[in-house]
């Protein structure tokens, strides 16, 4: 008896363990590189490196409330910067959708030819790292090195400010654009494949062409798809660091402050303000957090009253 | 436009602190120590190699932590985790704020017997209040380095002074509207201090018990207004310095002239080796005529900092490398450095010029006469601040055609705010 017993009653206990051995690893992981960090981050914006009395006495951590908020939030450059971003995000960020959404589109219609290549050359951009990409590109603006300013030159027309005045936003733009829309095309064309080809079909039996079949059933069908690029392009929005900061040695046109990440990477590492850095930090990952939440609901809202 | 994960810029700051870093050197009381040592010139390897070899109880191992504004920062972040190597190289504009950082040992006991090997002004920059936090390793005096091929052709002649200068400027771009004498752009801080100084300009000072910051005082704003003319009427370039256009122009010999240090001949060459033989070098250009004081752009000193556990032992090859006569001949051959000490420039005069410049055989008696009359130099513990600041308020005005001084007045305000919130006490109002 107790032999058939005590596997019996074990089972049930392991049952029980079961979930928690499989979910342990991401959860340790997740505490330990994103709860522990980000619990820091805030601990140091409560705090300041002071010095006290002699010329060149030692610096110590003292805490100093939220006055590094107040600087933060009253720091023109920051705001500034933050200016600049909505600049190239206007740019950017419809382009790289837009642009995302007639790729999958066109790569979607029966009559398209050498779709595998297409959706692999559209990709690749993708896989290129942001610095290299921002590398490649800097070079291409570069006057004595950009092969579209030698055309220009070579028709008269003289050399393009890539690096210089608005120029330089579209030239950030297009590093983005250039690299975004392989990615957002994939997740958009991926959502059209799972629509089910009945709906084509009628269509097709009510007399429907492509085009009519593309905006009037495609498009609001991926809607979802597109929401949630549209919310992943406005992060990489905010979160713009690398290609400002690869092209910087190339042009005096971007400051050490010219978008948020800067200036917090210029207090954290190069001025040696790490508890201002932290919070900065902790002013864009909670606004980050409120535009996501705010927009999805907009959508949402939206979204719903559509169908009802 | 790429995705990542909703928190992660928090979370950056944070970890980097953490994670950054290597281990510091630890050793076995009995067996041979081993001290980690950050530097960057080219050849360190070498010096190391040669160390190691001769001393098999102290052994070297050495990284490369990026230049010299590189270096300093990751210095810092590592000396935060507790981690930082034995022996750093570090930019004289840099110590100031890393003393106050508590990164470098006061090393006065260990090294304070080489005193002698180094001028009163060379040791002034790694001395504060009588202690001292580095052994000076090379020192860049301010000098014109140009393309005397050209400037024969053009027929214009070398300027000893600034105005001089700017006469030149006008003669070579009127001989060759595609030349131009020199680009002085905001990155180049350094410079900009340097010819400051010569001025009469004190960025900062030690006034009594008090910080006195002079960025904005009125020999530097001259420099300013001077500059700004010379950039507004399209005498000079402001474009950054060593991208690939200005390489382009270096190589083309459409650059006529770097105003640096005697430090830049290598830099030249890294970039445009097959110019070789058309360079030379002469002093700064003078405010007055007839003036010979300069003061340095560049320069570093080898700190032992507070997390080794072998601070005798890492001094004693900073004293090595700095000042014995085994030393300097390592930094002049093989780092290409003009050294610190009284003994390696003496020693340096029978050296060859720089392959940049091989038909200058007075490269290092010139060198010699120039750093004689240095003006020496206080750093503030802001240094970085101040830079970064500079940057972008002079690169603001440079675009928007609004007055250079005004960037000068825009750092000094930034600098005492920020040394006033820091805790230190300054005399500025």
């Amino acid at each position: 008896m107790s032999t058939t017993l005590q596997p019996a009653r074990r089972r049930p206990r392991r049952r029980q363990v079961a979930p928690y051995l499989f979910t342990a690893p991401a959860v340790i992981l997740y505490v330990a590189f994103m709860l522990v960090p980000v619990g820091y981050a805030v601990w140091l914006s409560t705090r300041a490196y002071r010095i006290e009395g002699a010329l060149l006495g030692r610096k110590t951590e003292v805490f100093v409330g939220l006055d590094n908020y107040v600087a933060v939030l009253t720091n023109p450059e920051f705001a500034a910067g933050f200016g600049r971003l909505a600049v190239y995000g206007v740019i950017a960020v419809p382009l790289t959708l837009g642009l995302a959404l007639l790729f999958a589109l066109v790569l979607d219609t029966p009559a398209a030819r050498l779709k595998r290549f297409g959706r692999t050359a559209i990709f690749i951009p993708y896989a290129v790292p942001g610095v290299v990409a921002a590398l490649l590109w800097g070079f291409m603006y570069l006057p004595s090195t950009s092969p579209f300013s030698y055309v220009t030159r070579a028709l008269g027309l003289g050399t393009i400010p890539f690096l210089d005045g608005p120029g330089l936003f579209g030239s950030l733009a297009n590093i983005a654009i250039w690299g975004g829309v392989g990615f957002n095309m994939i997740i958009i064309y991926t959502s059209l494949r799972s629509i089910p080809g009945e709906i084509y079909e009628s269509a097709r039996l009510d007399g429907a062409g492509e085009v009519q079949i593309a905006l009037r059933i495609k498009v609001p069908l991926v809607v979802p798809a597109l929401v949630l690029t549209g919310v992943f392009s406005l992060i990489g929005t905010l979160q713009l660091y690398s290609e400002p900061a690869t092209l910087q040695p190339m042009t005096s046109a971007i400051s050490n402050t010219w978008v948020p990440l800067m200036t917090i990477y210029r207090d954290a590492f190069g001025t040696d303000d790490l508890p201002q850095a932290a919070a900065a930090s902790t002013v864009l990952a909670v606004g980050t957090v409120l535009v996501s939440v705010v927009i999805l609901r907009i959508v949402n809202r939206k979204r719903m009253g559509v169908e009802r | 436009m790429r995705m990542r994960p909703l928190v992660a810029c928090a979370a950056t700051v944070a970890s980097l602190a953490v994670l950054s870093g290597c281990g510091a050197a630890s050793a076995d009381p009995e067996g041979p120590v081993t001290l980690e040592y950050w530097a960057w010139p080219a050849g360190s390897k070498a010096v190391v190699d040669e160390w190691n070899a001769a001393n098999p109880d102290i052994q070297i191992k050495l990284s490369d932590a990026g230049g010299g504004d590189e270096s300093s920062q990751k210095l810092l972040t590592a000396s935060r985790a507790g981690n930082a190597p034995d022996l750093a190289l570090v930019e004289y504009t840099t110590l100031p704020s890393l003393i106050v950082a508590d990164v470098p040992l006061e090393i006065t006991d260990y090294v304070g017997d080489v005193q002698d090997a180094f001028t009163e002004g060379t040791w002034a920059q790694t001395t504060f209040d009588g202690a001292v936090f580095g052994v000076p390793q090379d020192v860049g005096p301010m000098a014109l380095v140009f393309r005397e091929d050209r400037f024969e052709e053009l027929g214009v002649p070398v300027p000893t002074t600034w105005e001089e200068f700017r006469e030149a400027a006008a003669a070579v771009q009127e001989a060759d509207p595609d030349t131009v004498i020199a680009s002085l752009p905001p990155t180049e801080f350094g410079f900009f201090a340097g010819v400051a100084t010569q001025a009469g300009g004190q960025w900062w000072s030690v006034d009594g018990e008090e910080w006195s910051v002079g960025i904005a005082d009125e020999a530097s704003l001259e420099v300013a207004d001077y500059f700004e003319e010379l950039a507004t009427e399209g005498l000079i370039q402001t474009e950054p310095l060593l991208t690939p256009e200005y390489n382009a122009m270096v190589n083309a010999g459409t650059m006529l002239s770097w105003p640096s240090a005697v430090w830049a001949p290598s830099v030249i060459e890294s970039v445009a080796p097959d110019t070789a033989g058309s360079w030379a070098m002469a002093p700064l250009p003078q405010w007055t005529p007839g003036d010979t004081a300069v003061a340095y752009q560049g320069g570093s000193a080898l700190v032992v900092t507070k997390n080794s556990e072998h601070p005798e032992e890492a001094a004693k090859f900073a004293t090595w490398l700095n000042a014995s006569e085994e030393g300097n001949t390592l930094l002049l051959d093989e780092q290409s450095l003009y050294p610190a000490s009284s003994l390696g420039q003496e020693m340096a005069e029978s050296n060859d010029p720089p392959t940049l410049m091989p038909q200058q055989d007075d490269f290092y008696a010139v060198s010699a006469d120039i750093s004689a009359q240095t003006v020496p130099v206080t750093w503030g513990p802001n240094v970085n601040l101040a830079k970064s600041v500079f940057e972008d308020e002079l690169g603001k005005a440079i675009r928007n055609g609004t007055p250079w001084r005004d960037a000068f007045v825009a750092t000094q305000d930034a600098v005492v705010a920020d040394m006033k919130e820091t805790g230190f006490a300054v005399s500025n109002g």
